[in-house]
């Protein structure tokens, strides 16, 4: 008797989001590599890959997404070594897109990441765009957020910051024409011996530009949080409104934060500001919590979510937003954060 | 329900209760009297559980339960209420996410399922009513931005929605108009049984006119110098506490 054999090859099944949001349409970028490209709305709507690694969103002058565009990054053991690549967001004039980006890591090795999000806005183009950072302690990724706004452009840019060894997020965003506006949110999350650097450059380059800025984080353990934040105003850029705020939220005596808030006015007619706080947690709010029957760790979760809460409210789908709320509580607990009903360790 | 013998409570090395012995009976509104300083928040503080007053001596017996072993989320969940002289104000926590997680961790603690949120709202709106609160509350932030008045019917509105045993109210009148006390002491009018208690503690007779106290008891320097009817409230009101210090 000859024994049968079968033949059954092993072949990894692609990963996959298995909770997408509602409205969301997905494409993945494997180790820097895309997938799939997309095209919609007769090709007005692209995304491709570049040669290498990374990609090229192209949305043509007027088109509007008919849905959020999600782009899940992953890393894992395929890909080896240190990666670094480049994608490119160019919306067209008067477009309309709302991104997603998700940075995971899928397997528990040593990785270095460094991506390039190069970000053009043309004149009267909306966009806005969530990153959800989720990685875990070996992984080491920086972000060089490169941003250019024409007149009349808008973006909105929530990044939120779960879990990740070390995360850089440094944005430089040139306000090129006039009438411009960006506003920029950041929630952090940092505990054991993360780091989380966040650096600003905002030029207002012409004038009637607005941006606003708004950076909070919450430190446990022995984490840190580097913020340097520059609002640089040029000499002809008149009625200028540029805010910039960063506060902290120190849970251990061993957290670190440093702030550097910098201003740079050369026009003399602007609205400018910028705060950088760090303190604890309200004894008095956790004892009358307490006292109305919540119990200590409730009370202090609640104060914490509240304190980021002030950011994830920017987002403005509301799927979104209650997603992501769920994964900040989730990370406070010091659970896990994935989504609900989903086995995948996205992080 | 609640007995209090020999209490005395210090905070940062200062002693302030020098012996309290009180007993509150099921059904019995008690009003505690006295001047400033006297220890009256103290005392409520220290029954509420508060971590930084430290009970050097005494014992306090909560439904035959050694009350100064419980943490102060337990003595809620047992039915102890604290109605702060101050109500403490908590950014971005909405009132209704801090009442609904207050409510379902009792719940939780009673073995009952948690509300539903149309369970919820009903007994939302039905509370709010006994305190004339606006709906427009419930969303914002606990207690942010809130008057002086409006702060002390939140107060009232939270022992409505918890309806406790015990429940403790410090200075609850102070800074009130007429308005705002005649709705805070109908809101516990509306709340007292026979089979709960209150401990009124306040600095002028003005509320006792609303709430009419079974006992009354003056506490100076710590200890509880005179304890009558009614009565006595009013009696400090035409004479102030001087006669009863120096008697």
């Amino acid at each position: 008797m000859t024994p049968q054999y079968k033949y059954t090859p092993e072949i990894p099944e692609p990963f996959r989001c298995r909770v997408p949001l509602p409205g969301t349409l997905q494409a993945f970028l494997m180790n820097g590599v895309l997938r799939e490209g997309l095209s919609i709305l007769d090709g007005r709507i692209s995304l491709s890959a570049n040669a290498d690694r990374g990609f090229v969103l192209n949305v043509k002058t007027g088109a509007t997404m008919p849905e959020t565009l999600q782009v899940i990054s992953i890393r894992d053991s395929e890909g080896n070594g240190p990666i670094s690549y480049s994608n490119t967001f160019q919306f067209g004039e008067n477009s309309l897109s709302s991104m997603l980006l998700c940075a995971h890591t899928l397997t528990m090795e040593e990785f270095r990441t460094e991506s390039e999000l190069v970000i053009k806005l043309d004149q009267g183009a909306t966009a806005s765009i969530v990153l959800m950072q989720n990685e875990h302690n070996l992984s080491s990724h920086t972000v060089n957020f490169k941003i250019r706004q024409s007149a009349g452009s808008s973006l909105k840019l929530n990044i939120i910051s779960l879990h990740g060894g070390l995360l850089e997020n440094i944005i430089d965003v040139r306000m090129e024409g006039s009438n411009a506006s960006c506003e920029l949110n950041g929630a952090y999350l940092v505990d054991g011996k993360q780091v989380i650097n966040t650096m600003v450059n905002m030029h207002h380059l012409v004038p009637g530009c607005i941006s606003r800025q708004l950076f909070k984080g919450i430190l446990d353990n022995e984490s840190k949080a580097l913020f340097s934040g520059k609002i640089n105003v040029a000499k002809d850029a008149q009625k200028t409104e540029a805010y910039q705020a960063n506060h902290n939220l120190l849970l251990s005596r061993s957290a670190k934060v440093y702030a550097q808030p910098h201003l740079e006015i050369y026009a003399d007619d602007v609205k400018c500001s910028h705060g950088a706080t760090s303190g604890r947690l309200d004894e008095m709010a956790l004892f009358y919590m307490r006292s109305r029957g919540i119990c200590a760790a409730e009370a202090k979760l609640l104060q914490q979510v509240a304190f980021v809460y002030d950011v994830l409210e920017k987002i403005d789908n509301v799927h979104l937003r209650d997603r992501l709320l769920e994964l900040v509580e989730s990370r406070l607990r010091g659970e896990f954060a994935h989504c609900a009903n989903c086995s995948m360790n996205c992080c | 329900m609640l007995v209090i013998k020999g209490l005395h409570a210090e905070i940062g090395g200062k002693e302030i209760l020098k012996g309290i012995d009180l007993e509150v009976k099921a059904g019995e509104i008690h009003a505690i009297m006295g001047p400033n300083g006297s220890g009256k928040s103290t005392l409520s503080a220290v029954l509420a559980g508060r971590e930084n007053f430290i009970v050097t001596s005494g014992e306090v017996f909560y439904q035959g339960e050694n009350l100064l072993d419980l943490a102060p989320e337990e003595r809620a969940r047992k039915g102890m209420f604290l109605g702060f002289q101050y109500p403490v104000e908590i950014p971005g926590v909405s009132n209704v996410n801090f009442m609904k997680t207050a409510i379902n961790e009792k719940r939780k603690y009673l073995n009952l399922p948690p509300l539903t949120a149309a369970e919820y709202l009903k007994l939302m709106r039905e509370k709010m009513a006994v305190v004339e609160m606006d709906n427009s509350f419930s969303g914002r932030g606990v207690n942010v931005g809130f008057s002086g008045g409006e702060k002390k019917r939140n107060e009232i509105f939270q022992m409505a929605m918890l309806e406790p045993k015990l429940a403790i109210l410090d200075e609850t009148d102070s800074g009130l108009d007429i308005d705002a006390l005649r709705v805070v002491a109908a809101g516990v009018n509306k709340l007292k049984k026979p089979e709960n208690a209150f401990i009124i503690i306040t600095h002028y007779q003005r509320l006792l006119d609303y709430i009419i106290p079974d006992i009354v008891h003056v506490l100076y320097d710590g200890r509880i110098i005179r304890t009558a009817g009614k009565e006595l409230a009013l009696e400090v009101e035409k004479k102030g506490y001087d006669w009863l210090i120096n008697s």
